[in-house]
């Protein structure tokens, strides 16, 4: 059991962050505010999960404006996908 | 003395033993409740999850309430009024509505306030997908129906009516919970059968729009709306 603690991804510790990886895996794309209410947590603390997600380019961000309202668009990458996956797939070989 | 040398290290070792075992229950039940996180948070952000059982129980009993104006005001015989055909479908309809607009108006309300008390906005754009994929059969059906109706062809609106909503049902089901999808195939049967009974169609309605959503709106309530 002790080398399979191996394939978790330390990046997808914090329970902010599973959740971002888990709405952005199944949807297209998803703006600030709507994972805000998913997650229910406060701007700060969402905006600093998805810098660091965005810095280990596992999620991307496409910034712009509707109308005069600045609104983001967050996507997962590739990467983010198949990392999240294995850290599920690493999670429930765990709990066998 | 000899049994003393031993217990000490026995001692240390019971220790070590119980902290490690101790720590990986807590691992585990961490990743566990991580792996359910997951789960939810995918549901949750496909989903449309306000939908309360309350608004299906309030929808039967106004529903129940309008067939049985419709049977003890207009379709029995023998008639308890002198209206015509024409002035009886029309107040067949206007009832009807009725009924639609309250079953609505309750939706949209159990519905908001189920949103605010999980701390959610209700117009999420899961909402709006849900809402979509609700009325395009929905629309078709009502349509449809109302070309029953200017045919004088009043035995087959509650079999349309039923069928189609039934079918609105099953299409909306992929979008909320699996007990609409349910719901959806008993209103399929019970409007079918209402084509080959036409002259029980108030009964099929009664059923249909009535004492399924009492029922199914109960099991949706205890298992769906008392919890978080």
């Amino acid at each position: 059991m002790k080398n399979i603690i191996a394939n978790l991804n330390k990046a997808f510790e914090s329970r902010v962050r599973l959740g971002i990886m888990s709405v952005l895996s199944v949807n297209a794309a998803v703006d600030f505010n709507t994972l805000k209410e998913l997650l229910d947590v406060t701007d700060g603390n969402l905006a600093s999960h998805l810098k660091a997600l965005e810095g280990m380019e596992y999620v991307q961000s496409v910034k712009q404006f509707i109308g005069r309202k600045p609104n983001t668009q967050y996507t997962i990458t590739e990467l983010g996908r198949t990392s999240f996956q294995e850290h599920i797939n690493a999670l429930e070989q765990l709990l066998k | 003395m000899l049994n003393n040398a031993k217990s000490k290290p026995n001692l240390k070792y019971c220790i070590s033993f119980a902290v490690q075992s101790t720590f990986n229950v807590i691992f585990m039940e961490k990743q566990l409740e991580d792996l359910k996180a997951i789960r939810e948070m995918m549901e949750k952000s496909t989903k449309f999850l306000s939908l309360s059982g309350m608004s299906g129980v309030l929808a039967g009993v106004t529903a129940v309430c309008g067939a049985a104006f419709a049977w003890f005001y207009l379709l029995q015989d023998p008639a308890a009024t002198n209206f015509n055909r024409f002035q009886e479908t029309l107040i067949l309809l206007a009832d009807a509505l009725l009924v639609l607009t309250l079953s609505m108006s309750f939706g949209l309300y159990f519905s908001w306030k189920k949103a605010k008390k999980n701390h959610q906005k209700l117009m999420s754009r899961v909402f709006f997908t849900t809402l979509y994929h609700l009325a395009l059969p929905l629309i078709a059906g009502g349509i449809f129906s109302l070309i029953f109706l200017y045919r004088g062809d009043i035995e087959m609106v509650a079999s349309s009516t039923l069928v189609f909503y039934g079918l609105a049902l099953v299409n909306v089901s992929k979008f909320t919970y699996p007990e609409v999808h349910y719901l959806g195939i008993t209103e399929i049967v019970l409007g079918l059968l209402a084509a080959v009974f036409l002259n029980h169609g108030i009964l099929f309605w009664t059923i249909g729009f009535g004492i399924c959503h009492i029922l199914y709106g109960l099991i949706m309530h205890n298992k769906y709306d008392s919890k978080k």
